[in-house]
């Protein structure tokens, strides 16, 4: 009888362990959070194949940034007030799947009922085209961006800024694709906030 | 007490979990092999000690040619394991060339006090060879085999110094 009943009870750890662990394997594949070290929020995609990961980055990290690079103030201020994020996109999918492909132009936000493009680097370029930008900030922003298109084999993956075209603070959705052997797959990101214009003081 | 033996089942999902992880591990070590192998782009560009490199030069060997930035995190991430290659490397033929696309020698210096490496670091300060390959987004490393011609690319960082790269460079003399 007291044989039976731990019997049982093993029996009743395995199946809660393989449930937790069909839970874990159909999770929904958006997260969200705090990195700890910064204080800063993250939104995330892992499914299907990608990692796509959005964390905010503050204006004035953004500023300080492009500064550094040969922006002028008001220049690096243009750019740090159009909602920047670092991003991340990786193909997760096992050796010998087939790679994906990405167009941020088919990227869409959607904010107060209105949706719009990412400003791609090409956009970035025309904006500053009439603008005294010095050749290595103007490279510097081209190369710090997303790339627009991009084909990832699987292990390939970019971090760069991608910027959304909204003011601090600006809560958005975000409705992302990408391709694998010519089938669009879609995720979304809902409720993404841009990081607001803070200026935060170190602690007495 | 009786001993406890897992039943098939549990152990099957143990198993798939663990590889899992490590595939995950290893999914950043691998190489996109490029079927048509494609003639490399020349070029000609100066390093950091005014030393022209052009890439026909290196012809008959095989050429890791990594496409970076200061400002790029996963650029300054795999930085030290390409140096840990290249001391396993330099002495077998094999060249490591190092593009930095759009900043100057002072950055550069800078830099590489925090981050020494001692293969060549080339400066492509109008970002006009960089142009002229296909690259979106850095890092991105390709090598290059005795030939001339791209066999593999990797988009974002890797760890050069793994046996499995190495493996596969060296494979190509």
């Amino acid at each position: 009888m007291k044989l039976s009943a731990i019997h049982f009870f093993r029996q009743l750890l395995t199946g809660v362990l393989l449930l937790s662990g069909a839970a874990v394997m159909a999770a929904p594949p958006v997260h969200s959070g705090v990195v700890a070290e910064t204080g800063l929020r993250y939104w995330e995609w892992d499914g299907e194949g990608v990692l796509f990961r959005l964390t905010q980055r503050l204006p004035d990290q953004t500023r300080a940034y492009f500064m550094a690079r040969g922006f002028a103030p008001d220049q690096a201020d243009r750019i740090a007030r159009r909602c920047v994020f670092q991003s991340m996109f990786k193909n997760t999918a096992a050796a010998g799947s087939p790679p994906v492909t990405i167009d941020l132009e088919d990227w869409r936000v959607q904010h107060a009922g209105r949706e719009g493009p990412l400003l791609t680097r090409e956009q970035w370029r025309q904006d500053f085209r009439d603008s005294a930008v010095p050749e290595a900030a103007a490279i510097a922003l081209e190369w710090s961006l997303l790339p627009t298109q991009q084909e990832y084999a699987p292990g390939d993956y970019n971090w760069g800024m991608s910027s959304y075209g909204l003011e601090p603070g600006a809560v958005f959705d975000l409705a992302f694709s990408w391709t694998r052997e010519g089938r669009r797959l879609q995720g979304r990101l809902s409720g993404v906030q841009c990081a607001a214009d803070i200026h935060p003081e170190p602690k007495s | 007490m009786m001993p406890w033996h897992p039943t098939p089942a549990l152990l099957a999902l143990c198993t798939l979990l663990a590889s899992s992880a490590l595939f995950a591990g290893q999914a950043t070590q691998r190489l996109r092999e490029i079927p048509e192998r494609p003639q490399a782009p020349d070029f000609s560009l100066r390093d950091m000690d005014g030393v022209e490199h052009r890439l026909s030069a290196y012809r008959g060997k095989v050429v890791i040619l990594n496409f970076w930035a200061t400002w790029c995190p996963p650029c300054r991430e795999e930085m030290p394991s390409m140096q840990r290659a290249w001391q396993q490397l330099k002495d077998e033929d094999i060249v490591m060339l190092a593009i930095n696309v759009g900043e100057d020698e002072d950055r550069i210096f800078e830099f590489t006090a925090s981050y020494p490496v001692d293969f060549p670091l080339l400066l492509d300060l109008d970002s006009a060879v960089i142009g002229s390959w296909p690259v979106r987004g850095l890092p991105t490393t390709f090598v290059i085999d005795p030939q001339g011609r791209i066999v593999y690319r990797a988009i974002g960082g890797r760890d050069w110094s793994a046996a499995g790269l190495l493996r596969k460079i060296r494979a190509l003399k």
